[in-house]
């Protein structure tokens, strides 16, 4: 075989500024003495702007796998991999200011993260079992330290505890189910194993099923989906909120990301058994995940726990999008996900600092945010309502996109169940809105989070959800071209 | 005259942001600058009606405005207005510059309050205008936003209880019509360019009648269970029984004029979806559950007239009067004939005038007696004698009452006059029925009416003072508009004739 790695390692330029980022803030931890913390924070966000530009830069290239097959680097892949770059920018940009992180640890925060986002993007582009698995596992093992980051908190540690167990097992039943695909089809290969399924008959197909459904856990397990979620709520609660707003975001993309690739290439054989059972069993936990996540955080009072859950429906939703098998669906989850990505952002970085100022995130500490800070309020609420799917934000026009989705494929039913739980969702969304604007202040200290500098990027990171609500043409032009999947 | 749609609509936007660019404190600049927002989109308001051709049917090609807006879903900036949304654009700009008017006495954070009351107007009246369905969603979900805000806020004693009641309400409507805008939009689309349309124009006509909508393997007809989802959307703006629920408590929570505006215009949003949009694009599922809704509107008008009669809170009695009045708007919407349909376009417009009056009249008493009781829970009376002391008060009174139940000589009569005239040949028996609710309706009233200001003169109400200039001044257009429309309807009625009757022969051909 005729490998030109010149053009393989070019092509892998993302992730290998972001592998060289992580060092580079490896060294200067380890080897600059008392190395101010500002110091790996510019080499963080110069390591992963310049991933975020290359990115950028490369989106539209043709799709092209590299290292014998092993990577795919696709228009999705780049545009999901994008999103877990300036995802992680956002959670370090969070802990900067954010007590969660003890400040002897925001250097290993920073390390972690980047770490993290390395496996999200493996993930993300993954085109074998075996990447998929290292993919995986870089994102996990990484993940329980940064959930248990806040050593001298209680449920710090038993979030951290609980995701290894999770994360433990369900990567086992992942392996079990990939040894059987292996066995049967007898080749690692998402292609392979994709020609194997179109090729062959019926009853040699069903014995894959299981296989296949054990496969799913791992990946469930890591969008957060119904009934691989139990976890979520206690890691996100228990975590430092910088960690919080990470989870939401980083791994939810790659799992998706994963989940929408081999969707693509395993069932996309129309009118299949697989095809049928896959689409079946994964709208059904993708109703499940919605209806699960939303119903569980109408009664929250902590608002980590209430974001916390509300992302669990959110990952159901662009499971929805995953359901359809098309070039639309594909390209309604890539909306969503930059949206979601905005919307989230602003959410956790107002609850950061209201929680840093209370030290903890009741309802009751949002009491009153609209006297003392109107326009963090008005901010908060654009993104409560926005991911409730209110227009004029651009949250509506991602839950448009995938209704849209789901009725060129006449799956109505599903249609139906998703804007029923945008009902249930508003209501919480709309609890914290009610405590903020008509709850009275509990007290008028200056809230010391929202300085000048937070308040711009809270604005800044709230502008694209007014923007994209209003007119979002151009979002849609380049998402129809960043959808485009290899099969 | 293109543009002017535009003007009229994003006007009050215009003046939002003037509000807010206001310093803090000046309330008193805040309060004539809206004032002067809302008079501008009057003005405007009446250079349309002068520029309207009443000969034209359908929308007023000159009028019209039409710019892509989302090409990738074929989504127009697409504003025009037709005899059928007149009167609505032309009710909210009056309706709009009173309110202002009666929230004079807010004091409550000023500014955020005119801000999001200009907000309404410039959502209210993108309804009334957008021919596009995306945009008139868009128009819709946006008007709960700034409601939310100022029942919550500014409301009664469970206003949070009633502004959260009312979001989720409207919000479950909207969100079972969105599903139905996006199936239309897709059964819509074109093979090659795989374009849908949001044109509600160019949706009329039932083109939806052979195709299914697969439910758990069962094959439901697509235009029947559309209808039904965009009824239950607009029946819960109307109210429809038992949809209503959500009504009397935003109305006693809300504050006067979000109240008039809530009564005045936002249920008229309910028929007005029902006119422009259910009707229209699903006519033979219309001709299908015409008695359906014929008798929902019967119970609506039997139902909130008798809720009425059982209430001490004036408010809440004026709330379920809505309820019962708009009944007659589905009652002549139900028969489908020229008179019912002229009927109940004239009593949206009729009963904006009224029931505003009402309830700025509540709103005035209320002001200086700090409660809304007939008789108050203990028992004792809440108001007596009102006719010596508010004499001024009490012709007004008078006028706004008689033009709500339908005195002849006064607005409400045309418009119930035609509504029986127009249903009598199609439903006979729901007809005589309904004139019970008339009936109960003067009954309540009047009952009302002997309570307050007859009889003797109890202590709490010595000292009232009588309307002043201000309140005297914003009544005032809406009496001389009941008592005008009452003896000579023929404007508005000319307004709407030529759209009106294209509406009866699009749903008599099915």
């Amino acid at each position: 075989m005729n490998v030109n790695y010149i053009s393989d390692l070019i092509a892998y330029m993302p992730e290998l500024l972001v592998i060289g980022t992580m060092l580079l803030l490896l060294a200067t931890e380890a080897f600059i003495k008392n190395c101010p913390k500002m110091v790996s924070y510019i080499v963080s966000f110069i390591g992963l702007g310049f991933a975020a530009i290359s990115l950028l830069g490369t989106i539209s290239n043709p799709a092209k796998t590299i290292f014998f097959d092993a990577l795919i680097i696709d228009p999705f892949s780049s545009l999901m991999k994008l999103l877990i770059v300036v995802g992680t920018m956002v959670a370090i940009f969070l802990s900067y200011s954010s007590k969660d992180i003890y400040k002897s640890l925001k250097a290993e925060f920073l390390i972690m993260t980047v770490g993290i986002a390395v496996g999200g993007m493996l993930l993300a582009s993954a085109n074998n079992m075996l990447t998929f698995y290292l993919g995986i596992e870089t994102l996990s093992i990484l993940s329980y330290v940064a959930a248990s980051m806040m050593k001298r908190n209680e449920l710090s540690a038993e979030g951290g505890l609980k995701y290894a167990l999770y994360g433990g097992i369900t990567a086992g039943m992942m392996l079990y189910g990939m040894s059987h695909i292996y066995g049967l089809v007898g080749t690692l290969e998402f292609a392979g194993i994709g020609s194997y399924i179109s090729e062959y008959s019926t009853e040699k197909l069903l014995i894959l099923l299981p296989a296949f459904m054990l496969f799913f856990v791992g990946i469930g397990y890591k969008i957060a989906a119904v009934p691989f979620h139990m976890w979520a709520p206690d890691v996100y609660e228990g975590s430092p909120i910088p960690t919080t707003t990470f989870f939401s975001i980083v791994p939810k993309m790659a799992g998706i990301a994963a989940l929408v690739r081999i969707t693509f290439i395993f069932f996309n054989v129309d009118g299949g058994i697989l095809q049928h059972t896959w689409i079946g069993v994964l709208s059904l936990l993708a109703a499940l995940t919605m209806t699960v996540g939303n119903v569980a955080a109408v009664k929250q009072r902590s608002i980590k726990r209430l974001l916390a859950y509300s992302s669990i429906s959110h990952a159901g939703v662009m499971m929805l999008g995953a359901v359809v098998i098309s070039e639309v669906g594909v390209q309604a989850i890539s909306f969503y996900a930059v949206v979601y990505l905005f919307m989230t952002a602003v959410a956790f970085y107002v609850l950061s600092h209201i929680s840093d100022m209370n030290g903890n995130d009741h309802m009751e500490r949002f009491s009153g945010l609209a006297s003392r800070y109107p326009l963090m309020a008005i901010l908060m609420s654009i993104a409560l309502f926005s991911l409730a799917g209110l227009p004029p934000f651009a949250g509506f026009i991602a839950k448009f996109n995938i209704l849209y989705a789901l009725i060129t494929k006449k799956y109505y039913v599903l249609a139906i169940v998703a804007v029923l739980n945008s009902l249930v969702s508003l209501y919480y969304y709309m609890r914290i809105v009610r405590v903020m604007v008509f709850g009275a202040p509990e007290s008028t200290e200056a809230i010391i989070g929202f300085s000048k500098l937070n308040q711009a990027v809270i604005l800044g990171l709230s502008i694209p959800i007014v923007l994209l609500g209003v007119y979002w043409n151009s979002l849609s032009m380049f998402v129809e071209s960043a959808s485009i999947i290899i099969r | 005259m293109h543009g002017l749609l535009s003007w009229i609509l994003w006007m009050p936007v215009i003046g939002l942001v003037g509000v807010l660019l206001i310093p803090k404190g000046k309330d008193q600049i805040v309060r004539y600058f809206s004032l002067v927002n809302t008079i501008v989109t009057m003005v405007l308001s009446g250079i349309l009606y002068m520029n309207f051709d009443n000969t034209i049917s359908g929308i007023q090609p000159h009028l019209m405005e039409r710019v892509p807006w989302i090409e990738q879903f074929n989504i127009f900036y697409y504003l025009g207005v037709d005899g059928l949304s007149l009167p609505m654009i032309l009710l909210t700009s009056l309706l709009f510059f009173i309110c202002i008017l009666s929230s004079w006495t807010i004091t409550k954070s000023v500014r955020a309050y005119f801000a999001l009351f200009l907000m309404l107007q410039a959502s209210v009246n993108g309804v009334f205008m957008s021919l596009d369905f995306f945009l008139f969603y868009v128009f819709w979900e946006v008007m709960l936003i700034p409601m939310f805000f100022l029942i919550g806020i500014w409301g009664g004693e469970n206003k949070e209880y009633a502004a959260v009641k009312f979001f989720l309400y409207t919000f479950f409507g909207s969100i079972l019509m969105l599903v139905g805008m996006v199936a239309l939009y897709y059964v819509t689309s074109d093979p090659t360019t795989g374009l849908g349309s949001f044109d509600l124009i160019g949706l009329k006509g039932g083109q939806f009648r052979h195709l299914t909508v697969p439910i758990f393997g069962y094959e439901l007809p697509f235009n029947h269970l559309f209808f039904i989802f965009m009824f239950i959307g607009f029946a819960i703006k109307v109210p429809v029984f038992p949809f209503h629920t959500w009504l009397p408590h935003a109305h006693v929570q809300a504050p006067t004029a979000v109240s008039v505006i809530l009564a005045g215009v936002l249920l008229k949003m309910g028929t007005y979806g029902f006119l422009r949009i259910s009707f229209p694009i699903f006519p033979e599922s219309t001709v299908y559950f015409a008695t359906a809704i014929a008798v929902l509107g019967l119970i609506n008008v039997i139902y909130g007239a008798l809720c009425a009669m059982a209430q001490n809170d004036m408010k809440k009695l004026i709330a379920y009067s809505s309820v019962s009045h708009m009944g007659f708007v589905m009652l002549g919407m139900s028969a489908m004939t020229i008179q019912g349909m002229n009927g109940a376009v004239l009593q949206m417009f009729n009963h904006g005038t009224s029931t505003a009056m009402m309830f700025l009249l509540v709103g005035i008493l209320y002001e200086r007696s700090h409660h809304r009781w007939i008789v108050r829970p203990d028992g004792t009376k809440g108001f007596g004698g009102l006719y010596t002391q508010l004499p001024k008060y009490t012709v007004v009174f008078i006028i706004a009452m008689f033009a709500s139940m339908g005195l002849p000589g006064l607005s409400g009569f045309i418009s119930e006059a035609l509504i029986f005239i127009g249903m009598y040949k199609v439903y006979t028996t729901i007809t005589v029925l309904a004139v019970i609710g008339l009936l109960i309706g003067a009954a309540y009233l009047l009952w009302m009416f002997k309570r307050m200001f007859y009889g003797e003169v109890i202590d709490s109400v010595k000292g009232y003072t009588d309307m002043n200039g201000r309140e005297i001044f914003y009544m005032l257009p809406l009496c001389v508009a009941v008592i005008l429309f009452g003896i000579y309807p023929t404007p508005v009625l000319d307004m709407m004739k030529a759209s009106v009757g294209d509406l009866v022969r699009l749903l008599g051909s099915f």
